[in-house]
């Protein structure tokens, strides 16, 4: 054995590498380097680092030194049985001076010939995330001194490597959040929807969601939901919660039935899930909701020209509870211009705040409008310039008025694929009020120049809708294209031509611009009046 | 997706005739850009695009057409567009000014 001071002398070389040359490097080669010094100063033949895979059930083999086998067959070891299970449960150095079947399950340690083993957790706060061994071909019997240099070593790649998987976990939390919110709301005569899902500060995200579907019956299942937890495992566990949502829509129409499957659901497949979850079903004929509520806050219901009011939903408990609860359900009728503003914790829970007060500010959120605009003010309302502490979803639903006898109403997002869906609905619309061929070929230019100008200029990246109204009276046919973006002027060379060509096509053509979006209103006289004068 | 036909047609390769068909908007104007130059080489003497078939042509097609009109005079490539009268885009390109840039039969 060394004598002491050796040992002092190699516990400075190893701190002097942690402090400098390490911090460079990425982490695995960090790993490899770090095993490479490990050997060389304790003296050992083989070192290995497995890392608990994200079940926390497994060990995985990460780097492996003289072991090379180990990673490539990327063993893995159950937590609490043998050798480094052991040292990941118990959560401190241990020794095994002389290995046998009984105390060490990795075959490849065995065929090795290895004879004796040291291994330290790897901790990060109170978690284990991993564990350091390395092992002699001959009997040898560690030290305190070993075992201390060999922590070192281990606290190093611990931070190394919780580093690198928040990195990566989030990255993926944030890819899986992106998929599975809707991309499109769906589009049902008289309701219009908007929704926004904002990560956490530092750009985490959790387990929040939003959801707009179509039933079969025509009905809409609207669901807002949070899972408790943070990042990827919490995204994750949202994501089949979203699917068994959408699954148990199926099967029933009931909210407060949806529910308690989705609760049945949890407790079955989902340990330690945990999640509250608000579900409305809307029937557009009849204009009201239904909503149930498992542990979730109420939604804000707005009417037109009045404050929104907490709908009065009882509160059941959230799903994933360990007994089944009764689930109650509430119906609320949804009147002309109003709409239901649904939200998650995120959205009230601010740092600064406690929750109460923050579900009180909702109200003030929910003056009557358009979706997107109520959608947008609500948004900046409670989350302001801060960023929020826990990510967070909103969700608008609006009763949109109905357009008169003979008109024509359509609300698309400002994207490129709704162009071709809003000339087919113009022409179909033309078609019916008895326009000439001639009639139908200018308009629906007018029309798709006009909405082309909205996709292309009105929105950021963020998008928007893209709103179309025609309305016959006699022979005069007006046209109103509009949004709620901000106009910015055309870019690139050959454009801004649409605006001159749009003038060419109707009668008359006028430009609105306000802070609340940009309106394109055109008048064009149809049927067989125009006829001469062309 | 909006769709549009882009065929080349004609046996002599120096004199290139084009049939578009379909519509064309912002969201395929570019792809239906890409598969006008693919078919135009450097030993194109002319180009004949024939509009006829085109159903729904706004500003985002025009502008390809004004691009392509632009390159071509540079290359000294004759272009004629076949847009003939009753045809669905005629008035786009009448108020668009095409006609102006190139000859329209």
């Amino acid at each position: 054995m060394q004598p002491a001071e050796a040992y002092g002398e190699r516990l400075r070389r190893l701190q002097a590498l942690t402090d400098s040359d390490l911090a460079r490097l990425g982490v695995d080669d960090l790993l490899d380097v770090v095993l490479e010094r490990v050997r060389d100063l304790l003296s050992v033949d083989t070192g290995a680092v497995l890392l608990l895979d994200p079940s926390g059930a497994y060990l995985v083999a990460t780097s492996a030194l003289g072991l090379e086998e180990e990673t490539r067959q990327g063993v893995r070891i159950p937590v609490g049985r043998g050798f480094a299970g052991r040292v990941a449960q118990e959560r401190r150095a241990v020794t095994i001076p002389e290995v046998d079947h009984g105390n060490v399950l990795n075959p490849i340690l065995r065929e090795k010939g290895i004879r004796s083993l040291l291994g330290v957790p790897l901790c990060v706060g109170d978690d284990v995330i991993g564990v350091l061994h390395v092992g002699t071909l001959a009997p040898r019997a560690f030290t305190d001194d070993d075992a201390e240099l060999l922590q070192l070593a281990a606290d190093r790649i611990a931070l190394a490597t919780r580093a690198r998987m928040t990195v990566a976990e989030r990255a993926a939390a944030s890819a899986l959040q992106r998929s599975l919110l809707p991309g499109l709301l769906p589009d049902v005569p008289g309701l219009e929807f908007a929704a926004r899902y904002v990560p956490g500060g530092g750009g985490d995200v959790g387990g929040d969601w939003y959801d707009v579907f179509a039933l079969p019956s025509g009905q809409l299942c609207v669901v807002v939901g949070d899972v408790v937890g943070r990042g990827l495992p919490a995204s994750v566990a949202m994501g089949r919660l979203r699917s068994a949502v959408r699954a148990y829509a199926l099967v029933s129409e009931d909210p407060a039935e949806i529910l308690r499957r989705l609760d049945e659901q949890v407790r079955h497949f989902e340990r330690d899930v945990m999640a509250t979850v608000l579900c409305a079903i809307v029937d557009a004929a009849q204009h009201t909701v239904r909503i149930s509520s498992a542990g979730h806050p109420p939604p804000v219901l707005a009417a037109p020209g009045r404050a929104g009011e907490l709908v009065e939903v009882p509160t059941d408990l959230p799903v994933g509870l360990p007994r089944p609860r009764s689930r109650h359900s509430v119906t609320v009728d949804l009147p002309v211009g109003g709409g239901l503003v649904l939200y998650t914790d995120g959205l009230v829970e601010r740092r600064t705040e406690p929750r109460g007060r923050g579900s009180a500010r909702a109200p003030a959120g929910g003056a009557g409008g358009r979706g997107e605009a109520v959608c947008a003010g609500v948004r900046g309302r409670m989350w302001g310039g801060d960023p929020a502490a826990d990510d967070g979803a909103l969700l608008v639903g609006m009763r949109t008025p109905p357009a008169p006898a003979g008109s024509l109403r359509l609300v698309e997002p400002a994207v490129p694929q709704s162009l071709r869906v809003v000339r087919h609905a113009v022409r179909t619309y033309l078609g019916a009020v008895g326009a000439t061929a001639e009639d139908v070929a200018d308009v629906v230019l007018a029309v798709g120049e006009a909405a082309a100008n909205v996709v292309e200029h009105a929105y950021g990246p963020a998008g928007g809708a893209l709103e179309v109204v025609l309305h016959r009276d006699g022979p005069r046919l007006s046209i109103t294209v509009a949004d709620t973006g901000s106009w910015r002027e055309a870019r690139g060379i050959y454009r801004g031509r649409g605006t001159t060509m749009i003038a060419a096509l109707v009668d008359d053509v006028r430009i609105d611009r306000d802070t609340a979006g940009t309106r394109v209103v055109m008048t064009r006289t149809i049927g067989d009046e125009r006829g001469e004068d062309r | 997706m909006t769709d549009a036909g882009v065929a080349s047609r004609g046996a002599d390769p120096g004199r290139l005739e084009i049939a578009l068909s379909g519509e064309i908007d912002l969201q395929n104007a570019s792809a239906v850009e890409r598969q006008l130059d693919d078919l135009v080489s450097n030993t194109t003497e002319s180009v004949t695009i024939d509009l006829t078939r085109l159903t729904y042509l706004d500003s985002a097609g025009l502008r390809v057409l004004f691009g392509l009109a632009s390159r071509l005079e540079l290359l000294q490539v004759h272009l004629e567009l076949r847009v003939p009268r009753g045809s669905v885009v005629r008035r786009a390109v009448e108020v668009s000014g095409l006609g102006e840039v190139v000859a329209i039969d």
